[in-house]
């Protein structure tokens, strides 16, 4: 019961500090509510999103993934050198081999972290590095455009009024959920997380678990990646840099914790729409954007205090 | 025997709803061991903690030799002479010996400004050689043994000029062998007029070193006895509070056909040539001294440790066991020696750890069933009389017997039809004891294969059927039931 009631009122804590912001945001700028707004703020923060959503479960298994932002980057380039041919092959195919780009980088990090049992920091630092390497080596550190009707609806499309990054944004927050918190993979990756020894010994799978999340880790960056290609038309080896970074601060802001077993899917929207909102109410309010790194830094910081001086409490307790 | 060495007068702590300690006053006598005794829950390591200045106490005084002293922290602790030996070791496993001795106060050479490390080794080496040690200052802690490391403490204790010392259930994890080593330090100790607190499960253990007992029950303090006109029954009953008629339970076999079968089990340099079969309904023992292999033989067959060469048979078939998966799947529950580390997942509630193993079976889908889920937990909530408030309260918060229980539940929900349990009952109280005891009983009864891997002799003697006793990685003798005592045990078990 104890544990529940911490879990809701950091939940409940995080989105009143969201409301406080966009209360403030509200007063500083008379831009910020309008529909216009709200809907680029809400298309900004489904991108990086999706991707926080899926790196909750790994950093819950007690994992982490920095090869987000270098995934993002090669997608795109991969994406749109494929269309950019003479005779291009179909869309769909491209898309399909868009999502293989993160599914194959994901598989390598899950069977380096897996069978070789490497750290999945360095491995994914590593992976991080080669797939923006590789993305510059393709494009031939060219920016490619793209101007197709496919990744433009994906992008830019709407249904029902709302724009399609942010319906698969929802999507993908409440199949997440209801697989972390309602299903036994999810119990899984929590059990793994919070002691994987006691996991094994119980008869959990560990390895292919943590081989399934890794790629899907990889998949959702590349979707994340096919979502920009199409908000900007250009695949460019340097999209998606520093996207890791954001991904993780709005994952620990959410309480999801580096030593594992902690975190839900709820904090990481939490997180994820607070960072958005703070962002978007500092830029429309002229802060420009190399203060805004400044800020997410400092984020980052008090995410990570907030959750050791909590800790610190329970065993004091 | 003659000075009060410490008077802890009239202590209280309270945690939010639980008296923890609740009045309680105790005296150690210069150059005595006193046991402190009572079942998990009972307010000793609470009460050890503000001695300790691990934590702070609501009321109460302490004295050291008659003085009155303000402990609030582990240093103002340490500056009363007051040092603790944990149960869980606490050493600087990267560093040396004598590192670990003069943690924080190394010598320095006047000249160099630098470590002066021919001092601290040689010191180091004075200190150990007090407590007839002859490990090398040099040595890295983390390559020693358990007991070794515990050496380690208490030559870091006595270098601080411990006058108080602590030792809360040295022995857990320690040898017979290695057992008899530390009594002997104890003795030392004592006869340099050492106090010592000395709290212990183990009863035989505490009459043969102890001055004196004193037993805590529910966080008050029950009683003192001189050991010497003590008896077992009269402080056990002290500390449950009611009489105890009989200690173990006999336990009939009902031999139902062969369940398993290992032959010829091998791990290069570690177990060899391993051959035994356990019947349905029959509980069989493998003891030996800590590194023997016996832990090493439990762990093969439930796939923890691989096997370099053998077989294993179940039903008269071979297996292929690689992992404790494929091991649950050919019907064989573990009972792990480590119950927070290998067991339990402290901070699942009750619930959740009680169905973990099971978890394919919470529905048919791929979503967890919460009724099927809570039925499982109450179920085992009930028969084994877990005490808890609730079964969502995590069982980090329960006390270890409480923890054990869960352990063997969540293996039980699997319905294994062999079970090999180690150390059911390391740090577990007399109540819980009883409890995990029945129902081996009764899994015995329904025709479950048991074996049982314990270091507590009088244990394995009364429980298994059969002792196979293991040594340096051999079978090396079998007893019946009643055909050994426990000298016969121990004496096979030491020889090579």
């Amino acid at each position: 019961m104890k544990s529940i009631g911490i879990k809701l009122s950091t939940t409940s804590s995080l989105f009143i500090f969201l409301g406080f912001l966009i209360a403030v945001f509200s007063i500083t700028s008379e831009h910020f509510l309008s529909p216009y707004n709200i809907t680029s703020l809400l298309t900004n923060i489904s991108y990086s999103g999706i991707a926080a959503i899926v790196l909750t479960l790994i950093i819950i298994s007690r994992g982490l993934d920095i090869s987000i932002g270098g995934v993002i980057g090669l997608t795109t380039v991969v994406v749109a050198t494929l269309y950019s041919q003479n005779d291009p092959l179909p869309t769909w195919l491209i898309l399909i081999i868009g999502l293989g780009t993160g599914a194959i980088v994901g598989f390598i990090n899950g069977w380096c972290i897996t069978a070789l049992d490497m750290d999945p920091i360095i491995t994914t630092l590593g992976a991080m590095a080669i797939t923006r390497g590789l993305a510059y080596v393709i494009s031939d550190s060219q920016s490619i455009l793209m101007f197709e009707d496919t990744t433009d609806y994906i992008s830019n499309g709407t249904i029902f009024y709302i724009p399609i990054p942010i319906i698969i944004f929802i999507l993908t927050v409440i199949i997440f959920s209801v697989l972390l918190h309602k299903s036994k993979f999810g119990r899984s990756i929590y059990a793994i997380g919070a002691n994987e020894l006691s996991a094994e010994f119980s008869g959990i799978a560990i390895k292919s678990k943590k081989m399934i999340l890794y790629i899907l880790s990889g998949v959702a960056a590349s979707i994340s990646g096919i979502i920009l290609l199409g908000q900007t038309s250009v695949g460019m080896p340097q999209h998606g840099l520093g996207t890791e970074l954001e991904v993780i601060t709005a994952v620990l802001l959410g309480g999801a914790a580096l030593s594992g077993g902690k975190g839900t899917i709820y904090g990481t929207v939490a997180g994820v729409l607070i960072l958005g909102v703070l962002f978007n109410g500092l830029t429309i309010s002229g802060v420009r954007y190399v203060h805004l790194q400044i800020f997410q830094g400092i984020l980052l910081l008090v995410a990570v205090a907030t959750y050791e001086i909590k800790t610190r409490n329970e065993v004091a307790r | 025997m003659k000075s009060t060495l410490l008077k802890m007068s009239k202590i209280c702590k309270s945690y939010p709803g639980v008296k923890a300690v609740d009045d309680v006053s105790i005296d150690l006598f210069s150059g005595e061991v006193l046991g402190l005794m009572g079942e998990n829950g009972a307010g000793k390591s609470t009460l050890i903690k503000m001695l300790s200045g691990a934590e702070i106490m609501d009321s109460g005084e302490i004295y050291i030799n008659e003085e009155k002293v303000n402990i609030n922290s582990p240093k103002s602790a340490q500056d009363c002479g007051v040092s603790v030996i944990y149960q869980e070791l606490i050493t600087m496993d990267t560093l040396s010996v004598a590192e670990n001795i003069f943690v924080g106060q190394l010598p320095i050479n006047k000249t160099t400004k630098l470590i002066d490390w021919k001092t601290a080794e040689k010191k180091s080496s004075d200190v150990l050689s007090l407590l007839n040690s002859k490990i090398n200052p040099k040595s890295i802690v983390g390559t020693l043994s358990i007991y070794e490391k515990q050496i380690v403490e208490v030559a870091k204790a006595i270098h601080k000029n411990a006058k108080v010392l602590i030792m809360d259930e040295p022995t857990a994890a320690l040898s017979e062998k290695d057992s008899k080593s530390l009594f002997e330090v104890i003795d030392k100790l004592k006869s340099q007029g050492v106090g010592i607190i000395y709290i212990s499960h183990r009863i035989e253990e505490v009459f043969n070193i102890t001055d004196r007992v004193s037993v805590m029950r529910d966080g008050m303090f029950i009683g003192t006895k001189t050991t010497k006109s003590a008896k077992k029954k009269e402080i056990i009953s002290m500390m449950i509070g009611r009489e105890l008629n009989q200690f173990f339970p006999e336990i009939k076999s009902e031999k139902k056909g062969i369940a398993l079968k290992v032959s010829g089990l091998n791990i290069d340099g570690i177990i060899e040539d391993i051959n035994f079969e356990v019947q349905r309904g029959e509980i069989v023992g493998l003891f030996g001294l800590v590194g023997s292999g016996c832990l090493n033989i439990a762990r093969s067959i439930v796939g923890v440790d691989s096997i370099d060469q053998g077989d294993i048979d179940i039903d008269g078939r071979k297996v292929s066991i690689k992992d404790p998966k494929s091991s649950m799947k050919n019907k064989i529950g573990f009972i792990p020696i480590d119950r927070k580390h290998e067991g339990l997942t402290l901070d699942f509630s009750v619930k959740q750890n009680l169905s973990l193993q099971s978890l394919e079976q919470l529905g048919s889908g791929f979503i967890i069933n919460d009724s099927i889920e809570n039925s499982i937990a109450k179920k085992w909530v009930e028969k084994l009389e877990i005490k808890t408030p609730n079964i969502d309260v995590q069982v980090k918060n329960l006390s270890g017997g409480n923890q054990q229980k869960i352990v063997l539940g969540k293996t039980l929900e699997t319905n294994p039809e062999i079970l090999v349990v180690v150390e059911p009952t390391r740090g577990v109280d007399v109540g819980a004891k009883m409890d995990i005891y029945k129902m081996l009983e009764s899994l015995c009864h329904q025709g479950v294969a048991i074996i049982l891997v314990s270091t507590d002799v009088p244990e394995i003697l009364s429980i298994s059927h059969r002792v196979l006793v293991v040594s340096t990685g051999k079978i090396r003798k079998e007893f019946k039931k009643g055909e050994a005592n426990q000298q016969d045990l121990l004496y096979e078990a030491s020889l090579s």
